[in-house]
């Protein structure tokens, strides 16, 4: 019994030990190469498409927190806003109006004709089972009408949306 | 008497772990009235709407957090400010402590204060029931858990008229009834 705890306290005490200097300096090789791009909330709609499914930091207001468990918020400025989403963690609505650095890799989501048709299908089955009323039924064919007037007029055969899935944040205010 | 035994136990812990979850049963009943009918109300806040019109001039191009602050001195919420920007090129939303906001149309001069406060107790519980971390999540896993024990044991605790084959199995059969009806009617 005493040689398993003595194994036991070994074991942890290994595993908790601190990071030698080597590997410090590993560490801190390997994040300063590997440095997190930043985008402007202006530039992110036209340049996240580079940087799918990698890292970017993006700062804005977060100007909203989805009530429904806190799993996505709407990050703003003046010149626009991006949707941060998250599956583990959830976001405290306490950081509505903080502005932040948010760090999340690009997801991209197309909307192409099978999208529309697919809409458009949900949208009339929708609304014959009553679960719609005329207003919103009209309201989503526009939608879907200008999703395909965007793609003509763009000469494109889908339309990209990008979000953030996030991995970390800073609060700004705590920086300076 | 091997039955008598087993039904012994049943009740005693029936009793015991129903006692130990009354907190987290008041929890998940309260939260789950609040977020059922999150259409009609915001559970977590009490919303106050106060409109106003002000003469007071703010600019995007030179809108520093000051001009902002002196809007909001009107109203005394100068303390509560905490960041604004454009929506629009004519409107402003400022962000207040506690999630209240202020919206205004700089050409008009019409705004509105939407005052947030935090309902007591509702806040809380509705917190806890999204999961905030993992270590409430196995908490509630193990209450769920205790939810199923207390279901099947409330077979064996009483016996008789009063017990699963008599009266108390009508009580079952329309608890388990009644969702069916429901789901068959919603698929």
């Amino acid at each position: 019994m005493k040689n398993i705890l003595f194994l036991l306290a070994a074991f942890w005490l290994i595993s908790c030990s601190p990071k030698s200097d080597m590997e410090q300096n590993k560490e801190l090789i390997i994040s300063e190469t590997t440095e997190v791009p930043i985008l402007t909330i202006a530039e992110f709609d036209t340049k996240a498409g580079d940087f799918v499914n990698k890292e970017v930091k993006v700062r804005g207001i977060v100007d909203h927190v989805c009530k429904h468990g806190g799993k996505k918020l709407l990050l703003v400025n003046d010149d626009g806003d991006i949707h941060v989403t998250t599956d583990d963690d959830r976001f405290s609505d306490e950081l509505i109006g903080e502005e932040i650095l948010v760090s999340g890799i690009v997801e991209e989501f197309r909307v192409d004709e099978e999208y529309c048709m697919q809409m458009e299908e949900d949208n009339i089955k929708n609304h014959s089972e009553g679960q719609t009323d005329d207003e919103l039924f009209k309201k989503k064919k526009h939608s879907i009408q200008a999703y395909r007037d965007s793609m003509s007029a763009a000469g494109v055969d889908h339309l990209s949306y990008y979000s953030l899935v996030y991995v970390s944040m800073e609060l700004e205010d705590e920086q300076e | 008497m091997k039955m008598k035994k087993l039904r012994y136990w049943f009740r005693v812990l029936h009793r015991d772990i129903g006692y130990f979850f009354i907190g987290s049963s008041l929890i998940y009943g309260l939260s789950g009235i609040a977020l059922n009918h999150l259409k009609d109300w915001n559970p977590n806040y009490s919303v106050e709407l106060i409109s106003f019109d002000t003469d007071l001039q703010i600019d995007k191009q030179d809108s520093s957090s000051t001009s902002v602050v002196g809007l909001l001195t009107e109203y005394g919420l100068e303390d509560d400010y905490k960041k604004h920007y454009f929506p629009k090129d004519s409107v402003l939303k400022v962000f207040l402590k506690g999630g209240s906001t202020v919206m205004l149309d700089l050409k008009s001069g019409y705004g509105e204060i939407e005052l947030l406060k935090k309902r007591p107790i509702f806040y809380e519980v509705n917190f806890l029931h999204y999961n905030p971390n993992a270590w409430w999540m196995w908490f509630s896993d193990l209450f769920a858990v205790a939810l199923i024990f207390l279901a099947v044991s409330s077979f064996f605790i009483v016996k008789g008229r009063h017990g699963a084959v008599g009266k108390g199995g009508i009580y079952i059969a329309l608890g388990i009834i009644i969702p069916l009806i429901m789901l068959f009617l919603s698929l």
